[in-house]
């Protein structure tokens, strides 16, 4: 059973990975929290949608999806990009505001995306038109439920984030992210152009929400109201890594997607563990899986304000 | 300087945005005015609206003395709203699951202990906290009190909710049973439509006197409170945290006090809303209502009470304005998004144009008698006061 919860959680920790790694990049160079940013992998979500719609079941299959899927996820990103920085360039570009001026405005970005989506494809659940799978055969006897979308879902994320990584480490893009995330005011004075290296976080960090978002979607079920519920948990991964490190995203996804996952195993500690009596339980039902992250997040802030990555309080 | 002795000195006082307003507000009454004649506005629902404004009113209120006056971010508007509802319902309804049948003031105590205890589980963790992470805190621990009204079912009945909440004087001597008392009057102001005022009307009108008398008791309270030291602390907290604490305030307690004050208002808030609407649920904890109350305060004047009531009264507008256009059948979208829309747009043109909002405060920060008996010039000029006028 716990595999099961421990292969899920793998699942989902990569969406929400990919949704912190740009919130992170964002809060870090931009300099504030950005509440649209859920909103913006439902931005991506929807575009995938219509795209995927348009194009249909092009070629032959890749893990169970069709390859036409997989246009339309690079589509989704580039639009979560392009609005991404379409907002940055129309509204907070040029804004003279603080961090929390900036964090309120993010909230009316989010509203507006949220409601011009729900203007065109109404407030309920829709789903990609791809066939619902059953879980792997050759891994149930191990006790793991995975449809071979979860392992498409997961090996994305991996050649997503590292592309990231890659492009972090070796190139001189990458150099000037880490060193403007660092110190903006010092990468400024070394000649860096940092109007542009944050217009490339900006595309970076959206385009990977908007993967995410189509992953989400094809995870769950998309509806207007996805990005914003998944916010809060990304907020948490986030801040669990410590608020700049892209690698504390990392990290802090993977953790606050397995804790998510694994909320069920609480309530049969007793029969997991060894020298504990059967009927020991910690009585938290799957329906608190997300308050549980949110306690976690705050007590976070309070311990360690700067996160598991970060340098210490 | 009285609106009413002297019009025109009034007039003359005040600022461009406060004509604006006073402007908007006059054409605003006027059409309300002609809907009631008319009969396009029933007189019961007008009394509805009148209530709800007034309720986003005491929640605007609330977060004005934690994020105008202390400059605390608090996104938990909504879980104290939720929770001062619940409380009230749950000692009051009828088909609570826990105490219930208790008279609708024991409600109004629970729900303000019940805030107040929250108040200060929420205020412990974040109030330490830098200002970004403390609106992100409180907006997840909001969360977490949406869960658990959501899932204890045992407690809170879930997502049904709670029905069967009696009217706010149920059971008081006179009140009670006052709109039932009180005669049916119909009027035709003009030709052709007829003003009712039923039962219906009376009950809604002792709602609004509920509301006003929250309103008024809290904006009393507020108004003395931001004028005396103790919201003079605030104020420099606002400005400059650390200043505050070299002054030697304990700048925690009085972020806790603020925190406290303010929730408890958006506690009443609640309560009233339980009486108003006489049905309560989880959807009313949902985030939105935290959002609608920071389009209220920004929009009206961070730190500005009047500028709270103000926001106030747009928010219903815009809330139940959008209802209405349901009944015209040519508006190609839902109406939900719409509403959600105009909030964004209004936020992002807010804050990218007038972050100070449309009413700041100004001289309500002030005594007004200091304002009364200041010359409006100087008594000498600069001149004579530097002896002489030898430098031209």
């Amino acid at each position: 059973m716990v595999v099961d919860y421990l292969a899920s959680g793998l699942v989902f920790s990569s969406i929400i990975v990919l949704g912190s790694i740009g919130l992170s990049l964002i809060y870090s160079i931009a300099n504030f929290a950005n509440f649209a940013h859920g909103d913006t992998m439902t931005v991506g979500a929807y575009t995938a949608l219509v795209t995927f719609g348009a194009t249909g079941g092009l070629g032959a299959g890749l893990l169970g999806l069709p390859l036409g899927f997989f246009l339309a996820l690079v589509v989704g990103i580039v639009a979560a990009a392009v609005v991404a920085v379409l907002t940055e360039k129309v509204v907070y570009d040029g804004m003279d505001a603080g961090s929390i001026e900036l964090l309120i405005t993010s909230i009316g970005i989010a509203f507006i995306y949220r409601a011009i989506i729900q203007m065109g494809f109404g407030a309920d659940f829709t789903r990609y038109d791809v066939q619902t799978l059953r879980p792997i055969e050759a891994l149930l006897p191990y006790g793991i439920r995975v449809t071979q979308h979860d392992v498409a879902i997961v090996v994305s994320a991996f050649i997503l984030v590292g592309g990231l990584h890659t492009l972090l480490q070796y190139s001189d893009l990458g150099r000037k992210m880490r060193a403007m995330a660092d110190n903006p005011d010092l990468a400024r004075v070394s000649g860096i152009r940092t109007d542009r290296v944050k217009l490339w976080t900006w595309i970076i960090g959206a385009g990977l929400a908007g993967a995410g978002g189509v992953f989400l979607g094809l995870y769950n079920q998309l509806s207007p109201r996805m990005g914003f519920n998944l916010l809060l948990l990304i907020f948490a991964a986030v801040i669990l890594g410590g608020i700049g490190s892209v690698y504390g995203a990392m990290l802090g996804g993977f953790l606050i997607g397995m804790i998510n996952q694994l909320t069920p195993v609480l309530g049969q500690l007793g029969e997991l563990l060894p020298l504990v009596p059967d009927t020991f339980a910690i009585p938290i039902g799957i329906e608190y899986a997300n308050a549980i992250a949110f306690v976690i997040m705050v007590a976070v802030l309070l311990v360690r304000p700067r996160g598991i990555a970060g340098e210490g309080a | 300087m009285g609106a009413l002795t002297d019009p025109r000195g009034y007039w003359g006082d005040l600022t461009t945005p406060e004509r604006g307003v006073v402007g908007a507000i006059t054409v605003f009454a006027v059409l309300l005015v002609l809907g009631l004649l008319t009969g396009v506005l029933a007189p019961a629902y007008f009394l509805y609206l009148v209530g709800l404004a007034g309720m986003y009113a005491l929640l605007s209120f609330g977060l004005n003395s934690q994020w105008g006056f202390t400059g605390l971010i608090n996104f938990s508007v909504a879980a104290f709203f939720g929770l001062g509802a619940y409380g009230t319902a749950l000692m009051s309804a009828s088909s609570s699951p826990i105490a219930g049948q208790f008279l609708p003031i024991f409600g109004l105590v629970a729900a303000l202990v019940l805030a107040a205890i929250l108040a200060v589980a929420i205020g412990i963790p974040t109030l330490r906290l830098r200002a970004d992470y403390l609106a992100i805190a409180s907006l997840g621990l909001a969360e977490v009190v949406r869960l658990i009204v959501l899932n204890e079912r045992e407690v809170t009945n879930g997502s049904a909710g709670v029905r069967g909440i009696p009217t706010f004087f149920e059971g008081w001597p006179v009140l009670e049973t006052l709109p039932q008392q009180l005669p049916g009057i119909f009027i035709q102001p003009l030709p052709g439509t007829r003003l009712v005022f039923e039962e219906p009307f009376w009950s809604a009108l002792l709602n609004v006197a509920v509301v006003v008398t929250f309103v008024a008791g809290s904006y009393a309270i507020l108004r003395r409170a931001h004028r005396s030291p103790w919201g003079r602390v605030l104020r420099t907290i606002r400005g400059d945290e650390d200043l505050a604490r070299a002054l030697g305030k304990h700048t925690y307690g009085f972020k806790m006090q603020s925190f406290v004050l303010g929730s408890l208002i958006m506690a009443l808030a609640g309560v009233f809303y339980a009486h108003l609407n006489l049905y309560v649920s989880p959807s009313d904890l949902d985030p939105v209502t935290t959002f609608y109350v920071w389009v209220a305060v920004i929009l009206g004047g961070s730190g500005s009470n009047r500028g709270a009531l103000f926001g106030g009264i747009v928010i219903v507008t815009i809330r139940e304005g959008t209802r209405f256009l349901n009944g015209f059948e040519w508006i190609p979208v839902d109406v939900a998004p719409l509403r959600i829309l105009l909030i964004g747009v209004l936020i992002v043109v807010l804050m990218r144009y007038r972050p100070q909002g449309i009413l700041p405060p100004q001289r309500e920060l002030i005594w007004p008698s200091v304002v009364d008996e200041a010359p409006d010039q100087p008594t000498s000029g600069v001149r004579e006061a530097r002896m002489g006028g030898n430098d031209d």
